[in-house]
């Protein structure tokens, strides 16, 4: 009996064998990279229905929109073969340098050589492409953290605790100054994911939940924020209360979901949305789309596909050779997660109307080059998993 | 030294961040249930808010007479619009509009903010542009964004103030009709035209056509993005008339003129001129109700009403001007006076109250009760048959009848009179006159109007020769005389004869329409026509001055004179003749208003459309001497 259970290790050890560095490319999670192109093929569609009559009032044709979410696309797989590829062990060793180049830059953009486009100086220009430095800068916070605490092998005593908020408040306070509250709320969300897997004690996590309720509140009572944030922040609240300004987004918004009803009102039928009754509904309230022309079992599958998408990088977290890489793939899912809930959930009136891009499907380069590159870095840390 | 996070407790924390993500994707998939399918039916309406209809009123309907000349057309009218939606950008482009136009920019907002027009659509605010303006426009386009050239069109009346009354006119639909022809589904909307009067009313449904319907798709800020479906409008039929609009302008010039000699003569009762404010004249087919002519004076154009000034609308309606928007022939209400001896007279025979031989010895009065009524002028008649009677229009003789009828109601009915004159079409109809207090004064509504015994002899010695309470149109009065006329067929007086369509086939006739037969024996009809022509063409005839000359070889002729005496008014005169008197062809009613005695006034009036009628030369209206 035990001489069979003593032959069966030395069958183990032989099929671990051939596994090396080499041939990383061997474990590619292709489940994952199925996932994120079916996202990516669907934003596609949705933009195109979104503004298929843009044209016709004075905006970019729908072919417009549509090649240069293309050409995101392409840009952004090209991205995320990169991160992929380069280790990333390698990658977190050039983190330092990643985060004084991001926090530059993030310094930049607040000078007159960056743009300010809908009342955010968040963009540079770049002929007729913007580029929105805090999406990239979130993946370099991702990167610094994880290295960081995996660095300290998840031993965070307050002093470490203080550093690893010192290094968040910089790019957080950078980009509050654009003001892109949106982006800082993702920020905290990957920070405090990371403190919780990294291993931060439960009452440090405590304390800086505290801190965060109370500093919200702060920021509402002291007049730090300007009316119209306060005013969007609180239309969810009360949607029936201003329909004609502030909650107009929210109401015409959740008009169109509900339009949608079961089966929805087909691809490029739904009125609330095609017909900018929705707002942004390219960008920030591309959900509204699925939600009218594909319905309950449209909007279903694509939360199943997120689902998926995050379950895949969980995995990648759970099966990672190292700290680092666990902390990674947690850091990209904390990002993924808070932008579907906080955007899915404010097209559906839960969650307060803050400008934060659906990953993969709202229109726009930078949210989806970084979206790709933090698929990419997930990628790297799963198919590195034995080597 | 704390122990490095263990590879447990690093799993742990994976789970509580799993569970995290879970419930949180578990609160979307919840509110997205509860969106989609609990609450989805209460936003479905929200979501075709996006599509509208805009509507193009089809060019309406031409109106022609019975030989196929135009009354009424459609002309095009060079228009300048302007695109609302352009305007806030651009708020320079309305001083420059206006200037071109010549308008202030007032009266220029005042038809930018009018009703009539879609939201949707360019609003016209300039209408007849001149070419050099239109070219003016398009060789600046730069500096006139969202104004534009179109054409529209629009009513035309080709015979001026000929047929006004007749023809009608249209104008914006008011809430009132809006909502009763909501209850037809007609597509009606605020702002469309609709006929008012007339003709234009009453062949509303053809004239009109269908609107054409342009389902519109807009966006958020109300631009238009795409036409879903069009359905362009159909235009309206045609309608052809009775009215021979020749007949029409010569009847038109007879009651202008005599309105303008009686204007000119004088009232030894009032001791001035006759006012002689408007009349009316109207002239019937009796074979089937046709209505050759019909005309009301004053008269107005009802070109008014398609670019009319404010001043043009206020004499419109002016009652020192004589209101010319009342029509006088089909809605004014007059006492018959004499005329209305006629329905005595077939009341007394048919009842068999007197035979046509029964007498009365008229001495110029007659005493009933305590009362004593006279004839005009208190002049006697001697002992009068009927026929005499209504030659000489014996005021005593019909008196006596009214007594009669009175003093024998147990036999005949308290409302002989009355049910003869409803069975003649009198008073039909005008029942529906909104004002309560002509409505007490229809003969209808006596003697029931006047209960506990409030009726006596003397009112039905009055109603007995059409004074008193007694109310009928010029319209019904011809009508009247119609049905004797042709043997007792009471036809509706029709106007239309066939609706045409767009390519000028016909789409229906409008058929003569019989409301009701009466039984006029040779018996009862031949003394009571005997008396009639006898008014014309006996030397004792009321009417005889009038027609003197006229050529009976080529139309005998039966009439009635007839003198409306109005409290504190001047009296107003009634005539009404046909011919031929056997089988006859016209019917024609005249009525001028404090005017005179109807064989003064009237009479000459209906002796010179007579004259028209049949080709005689026609001369200039005299004022005859004679009585009632």
């Amino acid at each position: 009996m035990s001489a069979i259970s003593v032959s069966a290790r030395p069958l183990r050890k032989d099929v671990r064998a051939p596994r090396h560095a080499a041939a990383a490319w061997r474990h590619v999670d292709v489940f994952l990279l199925a996932i994120t192109m079916s996202l990516a093929g669907m934003g596609l569609l949705l933009i195109y229905s979104a503004t298929q009559h843009k044209e016709a009032v004075g905006g970019i044709s729908a072919g417009g929109y549509l090649k240069r979410q293309a050409l995101w696309m392409v840009i952004g797989v090209v991205v995320m073969v990169v991160t992929a590829v380069l280790d990333y062990r390698l990658l977190r060793d050039l983190s330092p340098v990643l985060y004084v180049g991001a926090v530059l830059v993030l310094v930049a953009v607040l000078s007159p050589l960056g743009t300010n486009s809908r009342g955010a100086q968040a963009w540079f220009q770049f002929g007729s492409f913007q580029v929105q430095p805090s999406e990239y800068a979130k993946l370099v916070f991702i990167l610094c953290l994880a290295s960081y605490c995996a660095a300290h092998r998840g031993d965070l005593d307050v002093r470490r605790l203080v550093t690893v908020l010192v290094v968040a408040s910089v790019p957080v306070a950078l980009i509050y100054r654009q003001p892109d509250l949106g982006t800082d709320l993702v920020f905290i969300a990957i920070l405090m994911a990371v403190l919780l897997v990294a291993g931060a004690r439960p009452r440090h996590i405590t304390v800086l939940t505290l801190v965060g309720i109370v500093g919200v509140v702060a920021i509402f009572q002291l007049g730090v924020l300007k009316q119209y944030q306060i005013d969007r922040l609180g239309a969810f609240l009360d949607p029936k209360g201003d329909t004609q300004r502030t909650s107009y987004n929210l109401n015409q918004s959740v008009n169109a979901i509900a339009a949608g009803g079961l089966t929805g009102k087909g691809l490029l039928n739904g009125r609330v949305t095609n017909l900018s009754y929705v707002p942004e509904q390219q960008t920030d309230f591309i959900f509204t789309v699925v939600g009218e022309e594909f319905g309950l079992a449209g909007a279903t599958t694509l939360l199943a596909l997120f689902a998926l998408l995050v379950w895949r990088t969980w995995r990648a977290a759970a099966l990672a050779r190292d700290l680092l890489g666990t902390l990674l793939c947690v850091g990209v899912l904390a990002m993924v997660v808070f932008q579907v809930f906080e955007n899915v959930g404010m097209t559906m009136g839960i969650m307060p109307i803050i400008g934060i891009p659906l990953p993969f499907l709202s229109y726009g380069g930078s949210a989806t080059i970084a979206s790709f590159a933090g698929i990419g870095l997930v990628l790297n840390v799963h198919m590195r998993r034995f080597s | 030294m704390r122990e490095p996070v263990s590879p447990d407790s690093s799993r742990l924390r994976l789970g509580v961040l799993g569970v995290v993500v879970l419930s949180l994707f578990a609160a979307l998939l919840v509110r997205l249930w509860y969106l989609q399918v609990m609450a989805s039916d209460q936003y479905q309406a929200v979501s075709t808010n996006s599509v509208r209809l805009v509507t193009t009123e089809a060019p309406r309907g031409r109106i022609l007479d019975r030989n196929g000349v135009e009354l009424v057309r459609n002309r095009i009218s060079d228009v300048v619009t302007v695109d609302r939606s352009a305007l806030p950008m651009r708020p320079d482009v309305k001083a420059r509009v206006a200037f071109l136009l010549r308008i202030p920019i007032e009266e220029l907002d005042r038809r930018l903010e009018s009703k009539r027009n879609s939201v949707y659509k360019p609003v016209p605010v300039g209408r007849d542009v001149p070419k050099e303006t239109l070219i003016y426009i398009r060789e600046h386009a730069s500096e006139f964004p969202g104004v534009a050239h179109t054409r529209l069109t629009e009513r035309e009346y080709t015979q001026g103030e000929l047929a006004a009354h007749v023809l009608g006119y249209t104008a914006e639909i008011n809430s009132d009709e809006l909502a009763a022809r909501k209850r037809l589904r007609r597509g009606y909307k605020p702002g469309d035209s609709i006929g008012k009067t007339g003709v234009e009313l009453s062949f509303e449904n053809d004239l009109r056509g269908e609107p054409g319907i342009e389902e519109l798709e807009v966006d958020a800020a109300g631009r238009v993005l795409r036409t879903l479906n069009s359905r362009p409008p159909v235009p309206g039929h045609d309608v052809k008339l009775t009215i021979d609009i020749n007949v029409q302008r010569m009847v038109e010039a007879s009651l202008a003129e005599g309105l303008t000699v009686a204007q000119a003569s004088r009232d030894r009762e009032f001791k001035k001129h006759f006012l002689a404010p408007g009349g009316a004249a109207v002239v019937l087919d009796p074979r089937d109700g046709s209505v050759l002519a019909m005309a009301s004076n004053p008269t107005y154009n009802a070109s008014i009403y398609v670019d009319g000034t404010v001043d043009q609308f206020k004499r419109l309606q002016d009652a020192l001007l004589h209101s010319p928007l009342n029509d006088r022939a089909t809605e004014g209400l007059y006492a018959p006076g004499s005329t209305f001896k006629l329905v005595t007279s077939i009341a007394a025979l048919s009842k068999g109250l007197i035979s046509p031989n029964t007498t009365v010895d008229d001495k110029g009065s007659i005493k009933i009760g305590n009362q004593v009524f006279r004839n005009a002028g208190s002049t006697p008649h001697g002992r009068v048959r009927l026929d005499q009677a209504l030659t000489v229009s014996s005021d005593v003789f019909f008196y006596s009848l009214g007594e009669k009828f009175w003093t024998a109601r147990g036999r005949y009915g308290e409302s002989a009179i009355q049910s003869t004159a409803r069975d003649l079409g009198l008073g039909e109809g005008i029942g529906r006159v909104p004002d309560p207090e002509i409505r007490k004064h229809l003969h209808d509504s006596n003697p029931k109007a006047f209960p506990n015994g409030g009726w006596f002899a003397g009112d039905n010695a009055n109603l007995a020769i059409g004074q008193g309470e007694m109310a009928i149109t010029p319209l019904q009065l011809a009508n009247a005389y119609a049905t004797f006329a042709n043997g007792g067929t009471l036809w509706a007086p029709r106007l239309g004869t066939e609706i045409i369509d767009v390519n000028g086939n016909r789409v229906r006739e409008v058929a003569p329409r019989a409301v009701r037969r009466i039984d006029l024996p040779p018996s009862l009809r031949n003394p009571i026509l005997a008396g009639l022509m006898g008014a014309v063409k006996d030397p004792k005839g009321t009417a005889y001055g009038a027609f003197t000359g006229f050529p009976y070889d080529r139309m005998p002729l039966a009439g009635k004179t007839g003198t409306a005496e109005v409290a504190n008014k001047q009296n107003s005169a009634l005539f009404t003749v046909f011919g031929p008197a056997s089988n006859p062809q016209f019917e024609v009613t005249v009525l001028l208003e404090e005017a005179g005695f109807g064989a003064d006034a009237a009479a000459p009036v209906a002796r010179r459309i007579m004259d028209g009628l049949i080709g005689e030369p026609l001369k200039p209206i005299g004022r005859t001497g004679g009585a009632d």
